[in-house]
């Protein structure tokens, strides 16, 4: 059932551009762009429980290398580009990372949020390469003879890029690197005791996710084909944010389910900008309160899917319901004792 | 640069400051009491500046009463998000309150733009705004009058942490909550009221500062700051948030006299990273290390 599954899915999305009218298909290429970034957000904050306010950053720095590097380097392989952008925000990744080992939570929080900003007063500042302002247009990429000018043609770029992607973050989380990662997040100390080189494993959370959005700015770059500082203000971090605990933390599949409905609902708002920010407070704080494991745990608990679980708990060790969000608790019966700040 | 010119230019900073450091104690306050961040602090202060604002156009009342109005509205707004949603979440880690709070802000700034839209209005001060000239020093007495009515604030929170029993629970309940509990401290009674005090003394804040910045639906923004002078003088430390919005403000302010003009923006930021990365314990306190 699973198999089929997944093969319906791969066929709904391969056949996307021939069903569906043009736009949707530039705003599916939107979805997995979107989801790359979520997956990579959630490697972060899922997985080792280190929030992140400034992916909104990291996905500019990506798109920019990218977008620059197509314009000044344009005999460059397209792969190679993405690949530059990839690794050149791995490496601001690192260089934000490793400082960042120094800080937990809130102030973590509070350092990618000025890091977000920064970036983009960076770019605006930058103008001689960036223009500033005025914005970027990014030329159609190239793919050995064939250039990738229309939008089917740049959908199944990203959905290639995107499956890879989501492969290899598979393959990151459901090995040694990805139990480790869920036990810095389970408890520090625990994991310390248990050999989990703490500093390595939390730097590497970093570089991975910087990396993830990256490749997903590159893929943003190409797709939407001009850019501007402002689009990567500090909501779309809080957009990234949304997807992930929408979709359900510390699971891939949950990253790109959330990534689709925040997609999809950003654009069918678009119309609507003075209710954007309520619906999506409200998404918020209900999926927080009512949902706390997102959309991914509230399928697992569907009897229909019921019969999958082994499956699917070996996705997301650390067994199911007990995403960081959940500690033991219901909704307006709480046990009156937060867990941090008795220990002090 | 005169050394008159100079001093005019600290003393503005002392204002900006001084009211980053009223929003960093309100944000301290709630952190204290229960170890989380409130992200939509700086969307309280605009609202119930707003409602302040409102009753000062329709009702006409004095600006006095404007300012309690809002601190009212400012009370029953904390205390009502508090009891509906924080407090289904309280056994929660921050990290759930954190998010929760911000999809607060988002929904508060949305709501004031619906009631207010999202235009700017100029609010009216208890001080003017003429330069008060002393020697060759001009400074506006508007500045001084928010320095020192952010003082007196601070003094009588002050107080209010020392002597009253109130004070005394909220200071206990952040030492150690089981502890104050076995005390018979009721927990979530201090939660509520951190809650209130700290949208009480937002909306005070607010009232001072909107002559100088404008009331809009952006106002909100402002917290950003007050978290930043959190940070600088030691997340958790009240002294310390005094410090640092202090230190921010003059700092702020004097960061385009020296720097291109362009990365004067990225001031509050560039100081916030550099104080978390050099020193996680702000620029007076120390990192509490924790045992296992």
């Amino acid at each position: 059932m699973r198999g089929a599954a997944i093969a319906t899915g791969a066929v709904v999305v391969l056949g996307w551009p021939w069903a569906a009218p043009r736009y949707f298909v530039f705003l599916a290429s939107l979805i997995v762009v979107n989801s790359i970034v979520a997956i990579g957000l959630n490697l972060l904050s899922g997985y080792t429980n280190q929030l992140s306010f400034g992916h909104a950053g990291f996905l500019a720095i990506g798109a920019y290398t990218a977008a620059i590097l197509a314009i000044r380097a344009s005999w460059l392989p397209l792969p190679a580009t993405l690949l530059a952008a990839g690794l050149g925000t791995a490496a601001v990744g690192l260089a934000l990372g490793v400082p960042c080992l120094r800080l937990e939570g809130l102030y973590l929080a509070m350092a990618t949020l000025a890091f977000g900003f920064v970036v983009v007063e960076a770019i605006l500042n930058l103008d001689w390469l960036t223009r500033g302002n005025d914005g970027l247009h990014v030329p159609p990429g190239h793919l050995g003879p064939w250039a990738l000018a229309t939008d089917t043609a740049r959908y199944y770029l990203v959905v290639v890029v995107g499956a890879l992607l989501v492969a290899a973050a598979r393959n990151i989380t459901r090995t040694r690197t990805g139990r480790a990662l869920l036990a810095v997040r389970e408890s520090e100390i625990a994991a310390q005791a248990s050999g989990v080189h703490l500093a390595a494993y939390k730097t590497l959370a970093f570089v991975v996710s910087a990396f993830y959005t990256g490749v997903a700015g590159g893929l943003f770059a190409l797709v939407v084909g001009f850019l501007s500082p402002d689009s990567f203000d500090v909501f779309l971090s809080v957009d990234f944010v949304a997807m992930i605990i929408v979709g359900g933390l510390g699971s891939i599949f949950g990253s790109v389910v959330g990534a689709a409905v925040i997609t999809t609902l950003n654009d069918s708002l678009a119309g609507f900008q003075n209710y954007r920010p309520l619906i999506f407070g409200a998404i918020l704080i209900a999926s927080m309160l009512f949902m706390p494991g997102g959309i991914a745990s509230a399928l697992r608990r569907l009897p229909l899917l019921a019969s999958q679980t082994p499956g699917s708990a070996s996705r997301t060790p650390g067994s199911a319901p007990r995403t960081p969000g959940s500690a033991p608790r219901t909704p307006g019966s709480a046990p009156r004792t937060p867990r941090q700040g008795d220990d002090r | 640069m005169t050394s008159a010119a100079l001093v005019h230019v600290v003393v503005s900073g002392l204002a900006t400051g001084s009211i980053y450091a009223l929003m960093a104690i309100s944000l301290v306050i709630i952190y204290n009491a229960t170890r989380t961040l409130n992200f939509a602090q700086g969307e309280m202060l605009m609202i119930s500046t707003f409602v302040g604002w409102t009753a000062l156009r329709v009702l006409s009342v004095p600006l006095v009463v404007a300012l309690l109005v809002a601190v009212i509205a400012a009370a029953v707004l904390a205390w009502v998000l508090e009891r509906t949603i924080i407090r289904h979440a309280i056994s929660a880690t921050h990290f759930d309150v954190l998010i929760i709070t911000l999809g607060l802000s988002l929904m508060l700034r949305s709501v004031a733009g619906f009631a207010w839209t999202h235009d700017e209005f100029p609010f009216p001060s208890f001080f003017t705004n003429r330069p008060l000239v002393v020697g060759p020093v001009r400074v506006a007495p508007l500045s001084l009058g928010i320095i020192g009515a952010s003082l007196a604030l601070m003094l009588a929170l002050g107080a209010l942490f020392r002597w009253t029993r109130l004070g005394r629970a909220m200071r206990a309940v952040a030492q150690n909550q089981r502890a104050a509990r076995l005390m018979g401290i009721s927990v979530e009674r201090v939660y509520s009221s951190s809650w209130i005090l700290a949208a009480v003394v937002g909306a005070a804040a607010g009232v001072l500062i909107a002559p100088v910045v404008f009331l809009s639906s952006k106002m909100g923004l402002i917290a950003i700051n007050g978290f930043t002078a959190a940070i600088l003088g030691g997340f958790g430390s009240m002294p310390g948030s005094v410090v640092g919005g202090m230190l921010l403000g003059v700092l702020e302010n004097l960061a385009p006299l020296y720097l291109p003009a362009s990365i004067k923006h990225s001031v509050p930021f560039l100081v916030m990273i550099t104080i978390l990365i050099v020193r996680p314990g702000g620029v007076v306190g120390r990192v509490a290390r924790r045992k296992v």
